[in-house]
């Protein structure tokens, strides 16, 4: 009896052992949320995240050079046209480097394998800088996680060669209706046709996981919108300079009202890629460019008033930005919240053209630069005005401008400035025996992380007469390789005797 | 009893690390995440043309499918803007295209002999970014080049790409040498010039 009485309660124990275990066994096999080997770079627990992956186009085949998994699902990368050649050249040859693209919310774990590489990756590093993300990097792999939409760039080894633009998207809250017979819906997938052009109240709407092949044209036309997540992709026309081609934009707005563009990607561009000419109230929102061919710029607007860009990017092989007269005046532009990589040109430009329709009294105001992280300038200016006609060119604002590396190679000695200002004839030129002037420009926050030399790069500021000065300059808050500029010479900036009132605070 | 309970227990017990062990080395499974969406692409074997704009070309202005006399053959005309070349406007192609400097504006092709015609045809390129547009255009014609006479009188023309970008002036048959083709009013905003892709002449 004593014995019986000890082995029941063991026994008791015992089977109730092998329940749990048993229904732990159960859980395991049956549970999704089981814990599995291996899943350390799935979604955290307890973190609401929201991803959606777009499956490239059938047709196509994901990039050879990089391998990119979010959150361990892997994801269609892109090669796209890029150019590492920094001087102007009429019959470039782009090169190529992996773009890839999701939209998300919460966090998500980034994992990279570089098989396109020369050499093993070794060191990585995440851009901007700003979002102070240190990746892991190991066995081939890098490895980083965001929690913030946005556009993220990574390059190896120090290296530029096949840096690798991660387009992380918010989620989309406005798709619109496909039966609407005001929406172009065109879903995932590789499509084809010569242009699309738009109408009164007409949308386009270009999926997530779309490649459009053409262009897309408003003009004349009012309340227009352009959205999605999908690429409108050129590389099937030769650059538009070479034998039997011709320039085909895009995006290309003319004389258009009322229109927002959201959400999507153009590369391989065969000429400008985001063209606003003589329009007005146009919306630009989380529109990402990668141009690699000749007279690649970015976002180019012209004679056109009331533009916002916001939380866009721009890696171009000709201007970034840009504002020039074609025909009127220019009135009310913003570019905000933008990450520019100039490989060519200049990467906030306005001009050379100021006055290219010859128009009276031609203008240039209330432009703003705000929260601008140039990650990249190899060639020319950074922030520029060359009012190259006649123009009356004032009230210019660039509100916290961050420069990563300001590498300007110029133009044989030339044109390698970090800001430059002038009044000068170009081959732009429009007005040849006129000049305008320059007033009432604010540079307030400008940092440069890195130079190409270690020093600070030149600045030049120079009017051209009594009649057409540059006056009312002010820089503040300027730093540069971590010294805080007290003044023009700590700006390393020369001014003429046309200018007037240029000071540093 | 005792026993073969604790053995069972046992064995259930052991059986159940096994398969905790063979669960947790299994490869986790696909979109386990809640709120993962994979947008899936189409079956497609080429790049095709969107659902939502279906081709217009059965909606295009018929042309003559006689041999184009014009094609290629010498041409005149005045100054031309910009690199839009008279030569452009009948090298066979819509994606060049001539462009005059300024009204009136002739452009006057050489058929090399007299022949029979009966259509003149004008074409921009049917890209819908060739926006409609109107042009007023008259047709002459001449045995030797210099005394000339009309066939068909100035009339505005309609030019759409739904249509083709394309319009087709008809008239009575008539031999000619030269045709010489006028145009005198472009409604487009863009140029202040006549604009034709090709000119193509018919029997």
């Amino acid at each position: 009896m004593r014995t019986e009485s000890k082995a029941a309660p063991r026994l008791i124990l015992l089977g109730a052992a092998a329940l749990l275990l048993l229904a732990l066994a159960i859980f395991m096999i049956l549970s999704p949320k089981a814990p599995r080997k291996g899943q350390a770079n799935r979604a955290p627990e307890g973190q609401a995240t929201l991803l959606t992956l777009y499956e490239g186009p059938k047709t196509m085949t994901s990039s050879p050079n990089a391998r990119i998994t979010a959150n361990g699902h892997e994801l269609f990368v892109y090669d796209v046209m890029v150019n590492h050649e920094h001087i102007w050249n009429a019959n470039t040859q782009p090169s190529d480097t992996p773009m890839t693209y999701f939209d998300f919310s919460g966090k998500v774990e980034i994992d990279i394998q570089m098989p396109g590489l020369p050499t093993p990756v070794e060191s990585a590093q995440v851009l901007p800088s700003a979002w102070g993300i240190e990746p892991e990097v190991a066995d081939g792999h890098v490895r980083f996680a965001i929690t913030e939409p946005g556009q993220y760039t990574v390059i190896y080894n120090g290296s530029v060669n096949k840096a690798t633009h991660i387009f992380a998207n918010p989620p989309e809250t406005e798709v619109p209706d496909a039966d609407d017979p005001n929406v172009f819906f065109i879903g995932p997938g590789e499509w084809t046709m010569d242009a699309i052009a738009l109408g009164d109240d007409q949308t386009l709407y270009l999926s997530g996981g779309a490649v459009l092949h053409s262009i897309v044209s408003v003009s004349g036309a009012k309340n227009v919108r352009i959205l999605g997540r999908g690429m409108i992709d050129g590389s099937d026309y030769p650059a538009w300079n070479q034998a039997g081609s011709y320039a085909r934009v895009p995006i290309d707005l003319n004389h258009a009202k009322d229109v927002t563009v959201e959400g999507i990607i153009l590369a391989n561009s065969n000429c400008w890629n985001f063209n606003s000419y003589s329009c007005s109230h146009v919306r630009v929102d989380n529109v990402k460019i990668i141009s690699g061919r000749q007279n690649g710029d970015g976002f180019t607007f012209q004679s056109c008033t009331d533009h916002v860009v916001t939380d866009s990017f721009a890696r171009t092989w000709d201007d970034s930005l840009v504002i020039k007269n074609y025909s009127g005046s220019t009135k009310g532009i913003t570019f905000r919240n933008m990450q520019v990589w100039t490989d060519l040109a200049q990467s906030m430009e306005i001009g050379y053209e100021t006055d290219k329709g010859l128009t009276l009294d031609p203008e240039i105001q209330d432009v703003l630069f705000e929260n601008i992280t140039v990650l990249y300038n190899f060639h020319k200016p950074v922030i520029s005005i060359h009012n190259s006609d006649d123009a009356f060119v004032h009230h210019i604002e660039y509100r916290n401008i961050l420069v990563e590396n300001a590498f300007m190679e110029g133009d044989n000695g030339r044109n390698n400035e970090l800001i430059e200002m002038n009044l000068n004839k170009s081959g732009w030129s429009t007005v040849k025996d006129e000049f305008g002037s320059v007033d009432d420009v604010l540079i307030d926050g400008l940092t440069v992380l890195h130079t190409k030399d270690g020093r600070v790069p030149a600045s030049r500021i120079s009017g051209q007469s009594e009649d057409n000065r540059i006056t009312n300059v002010t820089f503040r808050n300027v730093s540069i390789l971590g010294q805080k500029v007290q003044d023009l010479k700590g700006l390393n900036a020369s001014v003429n005797e046309f200018c007037e009132n240029i000071t540093v605070e | 009893m005792q026993k073969k309970l604790t053995i069972l227990f046992i064995v259930i017990i052991l059986l159940s690390l096994g398969a905790i062990l063979w669960a947790y080395l299994q490869a986790p499974a696909e979109q386990t995440d809640p709120g993962l969406t994979v947008v899936p692409a189409p079956e497609q074997a080429k790049a095709q043309r969107p659902p939502c704009f279906p081709d217009q070309e059965d909606n295009y202005i018929p042309l003559p499918e006689t041999e184009n006399l014009a094609l290629n053959k010498p041409i005149q005309s005045g100054e031309h803007t910009d690199v839009y070349v008279a030569a452009n406007v009948n090298d066979g192609k819509t994606d060049t295209y001539w462009e005059s400097k300024g009204f009136p504006a002739q452009m006057t092709i050489e058929l090399g002999a007299a022949k029979k015609i009966s259509t003149v045809a004008v074409r921009l390129n049917p890209s819908a970014i060739w926006e409609p547009r109107k042009q007023e255009i008259a047709v002459l014609v001449s045995q030797d080049g210099q005394a000339y006479t009309e066939a068909a009188p100035a009339a505005v023309y309609d030019f759409d790409p739904a249509t083709g970008n394309r319009i087709r002036i008809d008239f009575d048959a008539v031999e000619a040498a030269y045709v010489q083709v006028v145009f005198t009013m472009n409604s487009s905003s863009r140029t202040g010039g006549a604009q034709a892709a090709e000119i193509e002449v018919f029997e």
